[in-house]
């Protein structure tokens, strides 16, 4: 196994080879930002999110800790911290693992299959559970779109009123200004 | 526990100075001081030491051995420690003894010994016995409850001590000792070291039961599902991977339908699996299974039958094995001993080292014994392998003591309590390796009259002058640091000029340290470990060369850990208590190439490992699975054992009492930038932030004690009662998961939320929290909400004094005035009334939310003596890796597993290889684009290179290009932000790239000269 300081910057670059939007700052591979996309066939479909990835020191021995920057309603994902909350990730990481598992597997998994079961947000995860229609449909309203393709631009601006998203009207082009989440209190 | 009234006053006579009066228990047994046994309990629980408390131990023999023996149950606090020894402390006794100095020499061992093993513990009871050993004694002491007896003097008395006990024995016993106690018996326990050979007998009666084989926690699993068969099988959650093994017994409790299982009855499993097991017996008349349930394993205890030592001795039974490359060693060593004794017998003295007559007689006893052992028959008796151990056999090495001073004490233990599983009955022992690999004559064991004459007797003079030279860095001085300086003072390491040790720690002594971390006595509260530690290890060695800082070691001291301090020492001790820091000092010593001796104790668990430059692999490169943390959903809303209640009282601790006044603080002290912080922010945090502060600036603000109570009684309604009726509320009971399984685990964790009753006062209102009726806060702008948010504490703030503050008030577990572990017990208990998890009391709520460690004197001590084993291997050089030893040991069990170390994983590409111990050089100040070139030019295609965490290149970034032609230092000053200091002349930077084919190579670091 290569050293860990190593291992991150292996992962860094599959990740990018496998075409992910890699945003760093200073050039910091410690934590950085990764564009994802909403996974088709699920009701997440044509949203973007920003996914902090933050690599802690024993990475990839330690999971990699990931947030979601922008609001996200989920069942599994704090609303508060944008914090997920998945058993792969905080549960069963195995450092055979990688962050391109992460986004091609462990989240798409995730927002097609919310778990009700162990809820983070309890709200969500009830709605869930006692509607799934309503849920589907509360989660496409509050989907943000993908500003990066002008067509999605054009159709939000027209649409947005109507939305029950709290999308900052501070927000330029391009869309997504980095929001520095803090973390919870139980981290 | 005893419970018999009175004292029983010794009545015996006679010139020696037998026993103080030994109080017995009268019925009201002294309390455990939890503060100084707080890790020990940890491991133990109450009940052991209770009896441990309880019980009286005769050690015999007072060199080396006995000496460490006597201070790991001094340490323990057992009730009394009767000390024994004939003769006279002689200089040869230095090389082993930490008690004896060179002004104890002449003096009676026991004598001699009283006064410092009374410092390591005031509640202990040491008394001496200076002659012959009589049946009337033993009988006497076995009046008063001997618990224990631990041998370690000549073999031959050993025997004869023995034979006492078996004509004792058969005296009737008095009824008080039998109702007290079923095992009537006094365990008896002889342990020998010689030179680089050990051996332990244990013998605990014809009938002793264990109580607890292994220590560990029982096994729980959540049910999902039981069915009505012969027999049942019972399916778990898969949550968790069940650990129950066939033939274990278990309990069930809470089951919903099936009600019939919940008689608390142990009942037995059969097929057990990862998620699932049969049960034996038949339910198919038992109700249908609902819901819910737990299933708890329940220990079993177990009787052994131990043969005594004269039988034993013809008969032994199976070896307990340490190192399976020397499966055949204990047979024959169990025949060397026993010629040893004979030897003795017969010449009176011990063999001389490099005497080859008497070792040539050694061998021959040992081929008679070995031709009159019958079925036992050895084929092969290993002469060259005897000759080691006829020319140590006088000898008493520390290491050996240190080791076995920790397996004896810890059988003692397991004798007295009934807690882990004995050592049944022979365990043999050698460490031959540790001898320096070039021969050595005679006159290298010629004694020099000095108090390492007994460590040259194995060893040689030319190995001693290494140790003495040696420059060796001890990292940490807690439990470990102490038993190491102990060591390394004895064995002379860093005890003449140009050697030099220097220890660091940055931690200061408590109380809690006392128990174990010998070297410092209760007056030492508070000061610094290292200093404490080296004045006390220069007290065992005046010739100690020793230094004690306080630096943290890590990335922050590198200017007092430089390059050069570094560069010098000889070998590095790990002494430490957390991964970070290992994994720290493991890259320091990788990088400067030198040997780290590394080990660690969790409990009755110990582990070594041996890091030689070239040799073997470091630290670093194998890793333990993080610590699994709970998800946090789980510790929000449903938690389903009482570590998830504490880890969530923990957290609410800190929010309310930490953080939150904190924040208050840092809004009052700087309004402004306060205020435009969490307007920069926008998000839900700052939102949520400043709603915390106004909460504790308007609402929830208190004047006076009144509203603190107030203030109490209404967080105690949102935490256990509103906040579990919303919880309820929006998932009920019936609730299902997509997949159709019941949203609740736990049955009973829904229809019993509890609202304890609590009598209010009469003018304390109660409201009821709105914010918790309602989850969703989703739906409003947080932007606009922060505005309203700041306006609002702003008002707050003009109505307080200009200098108000709150304190925030940050955890500390061990002072129990503070009420801190009453809150968070108090907290976390509730919390599991309300989801129907079984309590806990405040200890053990201590030891989980705490994170105290269990530690005992025992294994640290066994583990220290292992790596100084290993000590004289790394100083002598020269050893192949075939030579060193990492050893995994479990006390409890018992288990010792020793290996070698794993040899450094060796990449090769085209005709070079290279592993992690190498390390690249490029010269002449290079700029990235020479760098990559010099890189392809071995075939390599560089594709990132970093220093730290930080990019200084990777081909994804366009923006990357741009840098080619700087050179890489530059980049490290403007990118990385690295400040080189003018005696640094290199940097290293991490490289990953690909071969032509396009697979990873993992190159070494490379080490960039830009002066």
């Amino acid at each position: 196994m290569a050293s860990p300081s190593k291992r991150r910057d292996m992962d860094l670059m599959k990740l990018m080879m496998s075409d992910y939007k890699v945003e760093t700052i200073n050039d910091e591979t410690r934590e950085f930002f990764v564009e994802f996309h909403g996974p088709k066939d699920s009701p997440y479909q044509g949203g973007v999110w920003k996914v902090r990835v933050e690599l802690p020191d024993a990475y990839p021995y330690k999971s990699p800790s990931i947030g979601f920057a922008n609001k996200i309603y989920h069942p599994n994902v704090d609303e508060i911290s944008g914090s997920v909350c998945l058993d792969v990730i905080n549960q069963a990481w195995s450092p055979m693992f990688d962050l391109v598992n992460v986004f091609e597997v462990f989240l798409p998994q995730l927002l097609m299959y919310p778990n009700a079961a162990d809820p983070l947000n309890g709200e969500a995860a009830a709605l869930l559970m006692q509607d799934r229609t309503a849920f589907e449909q509360r989660v496409k309203g509050s989907v943000f779109p993908d500003f990066s393709h002008p067509d999605h631009m054009l159709a939000f601006i027209g649409t947005w009123q109507t939305q029950t998203c709290h999308l900052k009207l501070s927000v330029s082009y391009p869309p997504f200004r980095i929001i520095s989440c803090g973390r919870g209190l139980l981290q | 526990m005893s419970s018999n009234g009175g004292s029983i006053s010794n009545n015996n006579s006679g010139d020696h100075s037998v026993v103080r009066d030994i109080p017995l228990g009268d019925g009201n047994p002294q309390d455990i001081d939890e503060d100084l046994h707080s890790r020990q309990l940890a491991v133990y629980g109450r009940e052991t030491m209770r009896r441990l408390f309880a019980s009286n131990i005769l050690v015999s023999g007072m060199q080396g051995l006995g000496a460490e023996i006597a201070k790991n149950l001094v340490l323990a606090g057992v009730k009394s420690v009767t000390v024994h020894d004939e003769g006279t402390v002689e200089l040869w006794d230095l090389s082993s003894n930490f008690i004896f100095s060179e002004h104890d020499v002449g003096k009676n061992r026991a004598l001699a010994s009283v006064q410092k093993l009374q410092d390591l513990n005031n509640a202990v009871v040491i008394s001496t016995l200076t002659t012959k050993l009589t049946k009337e004694q033993l009988s006497d002491f076995q009046d008063n409850l001997l618990r224990a007896i631990s041998m370690c003097e000549l073999p031959n008395a050993a025997l004869m001590l023995w034979f006492l006990l078996t004509l004792i024995k058969r005296k009737p016993l008095s009824s008080m000792i039998t109702a007290i106690n079923h095992q009537p018996t006094i365990a008896f326990i002889k342990a020998e070291v010689r030179g680089l050979f050990g051996s332990v007998f244990c013998d605990f009666g014809p009938e002793f039961t264990v109580f607890d084989v292994d220590g560990e926690e029982p096994h729980t699993g959540i049910i999902a599902s039981i069915s009505n068969d012969n027999p049942a099988l019972v399916s778990c959650v898969d949550d968790e991977r069940l650990e129950f093994q066939d033939g274990d017994l278990v309990v069930f409790s809470e089951i919903r339908g099936m009600t019939e299982l919940n008689d608390g009855k142990p009942r037995k499993i059969k097929n057990a699996r990862p998620y699932s097991f049969t049960l034996d017996e038949d339910t198919s008349s038992f109700g249908a299974y609902d819901r819910g349930g737990i299933v708890t394993q329940v220990k079993q205890p177990k009787v052994l039958n131990f043969k005594p030592l004269r039988e034993a001795l013809k008969d032994p039974g199976d070896f307990l094995l340490s190192d399976f490359s020397k499966f055949d060693r204990p047979p024959l060593l169990h025949l060397a001993f026993q010629a040893l004794d004979k030897f003795i017998a017969e010449l009176g003295r011990f063999p001389v080292a490099g005497s080859e007559d008497d070792a040539q007689k050694l061998i021959s006893i040992v081929g008679e014994i070995n031709e009159g052992s019958g079925d036992r028959k050895l084929d092969d008796i290993n002469p060259k392998l005897l000759r080691y151990f006829a020319f140590g056999a006088r000898a008493v090495l520390n290491p050996m003591a240190a080791m076995f001073g920790g397996i004896v004490g810890q059988e003692v233990v397991k004798a007295c309590s009934g807690k882990f599983h004995p050592l049944f009955q022979f365990f043999y022992f050698d460490s031959v390796e540790s001898l320096p690999t070039e021969p050595l004559e005679p006159s290298d064991f010629r004694p020099l009259n000095c108090r390492y004459d007994a460590q040259i007797s194995v060893f040689g003079s030319k190995l001693q002058k290494k140790l003495e030279d040696a420059l060796v860095f001890v990292v940490g001085s807690g439990a470990l640091g102490c038993e190491f300086l102990k060591n390394l003072a004895l064995m002379g390491v860093s005890c003449n000029s140009p050697g030099k040790l220097t220890v660091t720690d940055d931690d200061v002594i408590e109380k809690s340290n006392l128990s174990r971390q010998f070297l410092f006595r209760d007056w030492n509260i508070g000061q610094a470990k290292s200093t404490v530690a080296a004045s006390a290890a220069a007290v065992i060695n005046p010739q100690l060369r020793i230094e004690a800082l306080q630096n943290r070691v890590g990335p922050e001291t590198e200017n007092v850990f430089h390059d050069s301090f570094w560069e010098n020492l000889n070998v590095v001790v790990n002494a430490l208590d957390n991964v970070n820091a290992r994994l720290y000092v493991d890259q320091r010593c990788l990088y400067f190439q030198k040997p780290l001796l590394e080990s660690g104790t969790l409990g009755a668990k110990c582990n070594t490992q041996m890091v030689i430059p070239h040799l073997t692999e470091n630290y670093g490169a194998s890793r333990d699975p993080p610590e699994k943390q709970a998800p946090m959903c789980t510790v929000h809303s449903f938690p389903h054992n009482i570590d998830h209640c504490l880890t969530w009282a923990r957290s609410e601790f800190e929010g309310l009492l930490e953080k939150t006044p904190a924040e208050v603080n840092a809004f009052l002290s700087n309004p402004s930038e306060y205020v435009s912080g969490m307007r920069n922010a926008g998000d839900a945090q700052a939102r949520d932030n400043l709603e915390r502060v106004l909460e504790c600036l308007d609402r929830e603000r208190c004047e006076t004690f009144q509203d603190c109570i107030t203030w109490a009684r209404l967080k105690f309604e949102d935490y256990f009662a509103n906040r579990v009726k919303q919880l309820t509320y929006t998932f009920p009971e019936d609730a299902a998961t997509s997949t159709g399984a019941p949203f609740w685990k736990l049955a009973d964790a829904v229809d019993k939320v509890i609202v304890p009753e609590f009598q209010a006062k009469k003018d304390v209102k109660i409201v009821t929290d709105e914010k918790a009726t309602s989850l969703s806060t989703a739906s409003i702008d947080d932007a606009a909400v922060i505005n309203e948010l700041v306006m609002q504490v702003e008002q707050c703030r003009t109505t307080l004094e200009s200098d108000f503050r709150m304190k925030p008030i940050q955890f500390e577990k061990d002072d129990d005035t503070n009420y801190h572990m009453d809150m968070i017990a108090g907290l976390a208990n509730m919390r599991a009334r309300n989801y129907s998890i079984p309590e806990v009391d405040k200890l053990k709520a201590k030891f989980i939310a705490g994170r105290i460690i269990p530690a005992i004197a025992t294994s640290t001590a066994m583990a220290t003596g292992l790596v100084c084993l290993e000590l004289y291997k790394v100083l002598a050089g020269g050893h192949k890796v075939e030579d060193y030893r990492n050893t995994f040991a479990n006390l409890a069990l018992p288990l010792f597993s020793m290996a070698e170390p794993v040899p450094p994983k060796v990449v090769k590409h085209r005709d070079m290889s290279w592993t992690v111990w190498d390390r690249w050089i490029v010269k002449d100040n290079p700029t990235l684009r020479e760098l990559l070139k010099w890189l392809s030019d071995k075939g390599l295609n560089a594709y990132s290179i970093s220093y730290g965490s930080c990019l200084l290149y990777n081909s994804m970034f366009p923006r990357h290009r741009e840098r080619m032609d700087k050179k890489v230092v530059d980049l490290a000053r403007d990118v990385a932000k690295v400040e080189l200091p003018p005696y640094r002349h290199h940097l290293d930077v991490v490289v990953a790239c690909e071969d032509d084919e396009d697979n990873d190579i993992d190159i070494p670091q490379i080490s960039i000269y830009f002066r």
